[in-house]
């Protein structure tokens, strides 16, 4: 009897999960919630949540409820490949939402590559992802690290008076896959890929010889481990540098470079850096944020118009929702990875379906007259994964706020602090 | 001019790094713990001070006294929860590797639930401030963290040598059966030195809460260094882990501003290698064969 009893709970627990599961959709996201990227990471995975949450309270997808696995890869490159495996093999996800950073993203793009599903990329913006020959990337902010040169000069060039043009750069950087890729361009080498050794692109002369300006400082700090912020800010200060580029994937990199800067007193007419539009940068650094420029995919105020579930969500009403459930400002990198999921939750509504191929092949009929809307604003790709035609903004630090400065034709840019208050 | 402003910036950082690694070899030396959740302790001691600091506006030195009680407090929990029942065993001090290294991970976790992993900084006046003396300058930070973590090793290396219960421990430290045999209460000397390495964590913690950005999984990236640390002066040697963390942190500087930041932290590694090659016992150990 009891036996008996024990099978029928058995199997109508199995049954009441099988029934679970195919009323399900399942979307596998490998994120760095400890290591080196927990922060952006953590915040990535906040953005994914958000947005599938309101796609439940909307009924979910074609009549299911939709379940995010997000699981911690330790910011480790093989836990990610394995994590994306098991996803596949074990979990039998539907979709997949990407990682943080190029560092991540590289690897298990090759893995989601040779399993056919569609990899919408949140962060990882290194040209090398893209140029082999994959056709399931889609890249969710704007142009590849590469070319982000242009605009951390050109904000400078184009915005800053006569006086306050910087003759000389001092370019430091962590020894990372996304932050070394933004040197390439800078400096003008070959990018090649890893392995194989094959040209990419050569970016000869590279942004900042184009620019007329003489690099008189250049220095790479290990991915990992790294303290001695001082000695190196007081190697910059010792240069004379009038402009500061620093590039990092992980925004507490920033807040130590930033504050390294200010004991030693370095006061170059221009403080460019990669991260630290989040709230911890504000937080590590108060008044000393001041003036200082940040390379971002987001902004408060920017006027794009989205959808998600079939509503509107703008920019605007994400802002107003996340401040309305969290009492404070969201981050870029939160808004990030919920544009992704807006894109992909556009395309498994216009599909009717979460087949990878058909999701695929609509992502990449986007164009300039029909693009995916997000808070990020539209986007379309080119054969690649790149987006065509989305330029990233330049922010600055202003009385401790993020004001959008440049590019000025994507909409209204706020008058630039220039130069950098001294400290 | 240069290498004198690189040595002063190493010392003080190295001030800070010898106060981290002061609990771990203390641990070592006495219990023959390799306490793998150290760095996690002192993250939970810079998460003490950096409260104290945004609820109440006080200066993460003064807090050091509570970052060290929360800390040696918890220090108290996880030695009789963990420790003191697997200590007859044979294999005790390789367990320890495991058993730490699992509490580690907890404690990540556990921080990481309540405070998020969200670096986390503490900002006083002085954080980002220097005395400047012509070109050189000292920064207030690690000039204050500095003296106090030379304040508290001083304290402790008198309280080893002079007072009766340090003498107990030294005991312990060199023979536990004869400190045994002469009347010392082993248990309690264990208990009370794993309880004041962890304190030394929490202290090490809120200096580091202003030095450093923290955040709970940041403790990954010290293990190692700290390691290197200990095993350069010799386990369980505080003179040796006090130089070691000076010595390794003003070559790490000069590497850094002569050769390359990037090869700076290749510092650490590097001793720990060459040290385990040549002279496995590290500079001030005590042959054990």
């Amino acid at each position: 009897m009891k036996i008996k009893k024990l099978l029928l709970t058995a199997f109508t627990l199995f049954f009441s999960f099988s029934l679970y599961a195919a009323n399900t959709i399942k979307i596998g996201a490998s994120m760095p919630l400890t290591g080196m990227f927990a922060v952006p990471g953590s915040k990535h995975l906040e953005g994914y949540k958000m947005c599938v949450d309101m796609i439940n309270q909307n009924g979910g997808w074609l009549g299911k409820k939709v379940v995010l696995l997000g699981i911690d890869n330790r910011s480790d490159t093989e836990t990610a490949i394995s994590q994306y495996e098991r996803f596949i093999n074990v979990d039998k996800v539907d979709l997949v939402f990407g990682t943080f950073s190029s560092k991540l993203t590289f690897p298990t793009s090759t893995i989601l590559a040779k399993y056919n599903y569609t990899l919408p990329i949140p962060s990882g913006g290194a040209l090398r992802i893209y140029r082999r020959g994959f056709k399931n990337l889609f890249y969710f902010q704007s142009n590849p690290a590469e070319y982000y040169g242009k605009q951390l000069l050109g904000v400078v060039q184009d915005r800053a008076s006569a006086e306050d043009q910087p003759k000389t750069v001092a370019l430091v950087h962590a020894d990372d896959f996304f932050a070394n890729s933004i040197a390439n361009g800078l400096l003008g080498n070959k990018v090649k890929l890893p392995g194989s050794g094959k040209l990419v692109e050569d970016m000869a002369p590279g942004y900042i010889a184009q620019a007329g300006m003489k690099l008189v400082y250049h220095e790479q700090w290990p991915e990992e481990g790294f303290s001695d912020w001082l000695t190196l800010a007081n190697s910059i200060k010792n240069s004379g540098a009038e402009m500061v580029i620093g590039m990092m994937a992980s925004p507490e990199e920033a807040v130590q470079l930033t504050r390294a800067l200010k004991t030693v007193r370095h006061n170059p007419k221009h403080l460019m850096l990669t991260q630290g539009t989040q709230s911890e940068f504000l937080e590590g650094l108060g008044d000393a944020t001041e003036g200082i420029m940040i390379y971002s995919a987001w902004h408060e105020k920017a006027p794009f118009n989205g959808t998600l579930a079939g509503k509107r969500m703008n920019n605007s009403d994400f802002v107003a929702k996340y401040k309305a459930m969290n009492g404070k400002l969201p981050d870029e990198d939160v808004a990030i990875t919920f544009a992704l999921c807006q894109g992909i939750d556009q395309a498994v509504n216009a599909t009717r379906s979460v087949d990878n191929d058909r999701i695929m092949a609509w992502l990449h009929t986007r164009s300039s007259r029909n693009p995916v809307k997000t808070i990020l604003g539209d986007y379309y790709w080119d054969a690649t994964g790149l987006p065509i035609n989305k330029q990233a903004l330049i922010v600055q630090w202003q009385g401790r706020e993020l004001k959008f400065i440049y590019p000025t034709n994507e909409f209204q840019a706020s008058p630039i602090v220039s130069p950098k208050p001294a400290w | 001019m240069e290498i004198l402003q690189v040595i002063i910036l190493g010392l003080c950082l190295g001030f800070v790094y010898a106060l981290m690694v002061s609990g771990l070899t203390l641990i070592f030396g006495v219990m023959r713990i390799v306490n793998l959740a150290h760095p996690i302790l002192i993250i939970s001691g810079a998460f003490v001070s950096y409260w104290l600091f945004i609820l109440f506006g006080l200066d993460p030195i003064l807090s050091v006294p509570a970052a060290a009680l929360t800390v040696a407090l918890l220090g108290v929990l996880l030695y009789k929860l963990i420790f003191e029942k697997n200590a007859a065993q044979q294999t005790y001090s390789e367990m320890t590797v495991l058993l730490t290294f699992g509490t580690a991970m907890v404690i990540d976790g556990l921080l990481a639930f309540l405070f998020h992993n969200t670096q986390r900084t503490a900002s006083p006046a002085y954080a980002t401030d220097a005395i400047f003396i012509g070109d050189i300058f000292i920064p207030l930070a690690q000039l204050y963290s500095g003296m106090v973590s030379l304040g508290i090793i001083v304290v402790l290396a008198l309280f080893l040598k002079y007072s009766e219960f340090g003498i107990a421990i030294r005991a312990t430290s060199q023979n536990r059966t004869s400190a045994e045999l002469v009347g010392v209460n082993v248990k309690f000397v264990c208990l009370i030195s794993f309880a004041i390495g962890c304190a030394l964590a929490g202290s090490a913690g809120s200096l580091v809460s202003f030095v450093f950005s923290f955040f709970p999984s940041r403790h990954w990236e010290w293990i190692a260094i700290l390691m290197s640390l200990v095993v350069l002066g010799g386990m369980g040697s505080l003179t040796g882990a006090v130089i070691g963390a000076l010595v390794l942190s003003v070559v790490s500087s000069l590497v850094g501003a002569f050769y390359s930041p990037a090869w700076s932290t290749m510092v650490f590694f590097l001793a720990l290698f060459l040290i385990l090659i040549i002279r496995p016992r590290g500079l001030f150990g005590i042959r054990t064969d």
